[in-house]
């Protein structure tokens, strides 16, 4: 308690976190009104990193280990990551950047108990949509820094506006209850367990311990049962986009070569 | 039923990755940049899905977080196509340079003041220098300074 005391209310707590991280963010953008030059960023990141502890401490607890304890090193390692991917001057780096951010992700998703999602994100994201990124960037970047790549729209109304959608949510999640409304009210675990139902179809119906054994066997149950006409939708769309950007692809290759005929760039 | 204390931190988490991506997308002005900053986005959206399925034993939330994995795959395709079409017209990955898009009411971006770019070259590790220097392949000396 004597602790707890020691530091301001959560409320102020939290208002500072959030205007430090607007701070830090300004500061770390590309083309400040600061110039921008290397000891502003260290200050930024630092404020950034005091942003942080706020944020961590205007939750309730200061420690913990185990599961809290891991969850607070993946969280950490992709706030950050994320962080760097949205200030870095060179665009590579900041898809560089977002892999370790996915990497982050991935963690805290094994954490909260989704451990197909988790596996999920590093092999769709990290395997394939990050190369592919990095390939039109190698593909697509001048030489250098591109001017453009050194300002920003408006670098102050952007992190502001970033602190003020922070601070509401955060706000809004410190009072939720967790109860879902009263129209869609599941029924909860120990009514399922005990309601003597578990004959009926016990997979699809509860994920249980999100840490069980066959966590891929009923999340697989639950995907191509309930919901095995979505799969089917997002197979078409998969189609879709497949086909959708390759005759994009191929009608922009005859407009982009200008040498094959004269009204090319029109 | 209270909020679990992990779930608590978990949707808070998202909220900073939404509002991290949300602050790229309005200030950045490289395409791929802003692109990479709605995936950011995405993610946010995804860890809160995966939170609320842990705190409801429900799972809805992590089904949700499969087709968002989709529909994120398909979005990537499609937008990597336009950017390519608009860098092969353009030679710039700028957002600005599509600015004649805009609104009929609204003022048009002048760049002024750029900021001189980095003046620090890049320090690299210096090597003893061993044997004759190797021919240096022309096609290689192009394409490295891309990076």
């Amino acid at each position: 308690m004597s602790l707890a005391a020691a530091f301001p209310p959560p409320g102020l707590l939290l208002a500072g976190a959030v205007a430090a991280a607007a701070a830090s963010l300004w500061l770390l953008l590309p083309g400040n009104a600061l110039g921008g030059d290397r000891r502003i960023r260290w200050i930024g990141a630092a404020l950034g990193v005091a942003a942080l502890a706020g944020l961590a401490l205007s939750g309730r607890r200061l420690g913990g280990l185990g599961e809290e304890g891991v969850f607070l090193v993946v969280s950490g390692v992709a706030v950050v990551s994320a962080a760097a991917t949205i200030v870095s001057r060179s665009p590579v780096y900041a898809a560089i950047w977002f892999a370790l951010a996915l990497a982050g992700v991935a963690g805290v998703l094994l954490v909260l108990g989704a451990q197909f999602l988790g596996v999920a994100t590093i092999v769709v994201y990290a395997g394939a949509i990050l190369v592919m990124f990095l390939f039109v960037l190698m593909l697509a970047q001048p030489a250098g820094l591109a001017p453009y790549d050194r300002v920003s729209n408006e670098p102050l109304l952007s992190a502001l506006a970033g602190a003020v959608l922070l601070g509401l949510l955060t706000l809004s999640i410190g009072r939720l209850s967790g109860e879902p409304p009263a129209c869609c009210q599941v029924p909860s675990r120990t009514a399922a367990v005990t309601g003597g139902t578990t004959d009926a179809a016990p997979a699809a119906a509860d994920p249980g311990d999100p840490f069980a054994t066959d966590h891929v066997a009923r999340l697989g149950a639950e995907l191509f049962g309930r919901h095995l006409l979505a799969v089917e939708a997002a197979g078409v769309l998969l189609l879709v986009a497949l086909v959708g950007s390759i005759a994009m692809v191929s009608r922009g290759a005859s407009v982009e070569d200008p040498s094959a005929d004269g009204r090319a760039t029109a | 039923m209270t909020l679990l204390p992990l779930v608590h931190d978990g949707l808070i988490v998202g909220a900073i990755l939404f509002a991290l991506g949300l602050v790229g997308i309005l200030a950045r002005r490289n395409l791929i940049v802003m692109f990479l900053c709605a995936e950011l986005m995405l993610q946010g959206i995804a860890v809160s899905l995966v939170a609320w399925s842990r705190q409801h034993g429900d799972w809805g939330g992590q089904m949700l977080v499969i087709f968002v994995l989709t529909v994120a795959a398909c979005e990537a395709a499609i937008a990597l196509v336009i950017v390519l079409q608009a860098f092969a017209r353009t030679g710039r990955l700028d957002a600005a340079a599509w600015q004649s898009l805009r609104e009929s009411n609204l003022p048009r971006v002048i760049d002024h003041g750029l900021p001189a770019p980095d003046t620090v070259a890049p320090r690299f590790p210096r090597l003893t220098p061993a044997g004759v220097l190797p021919e240096q392949d022309e096609d290689e000396v192009l394409h490295r300074e891309h990076v």
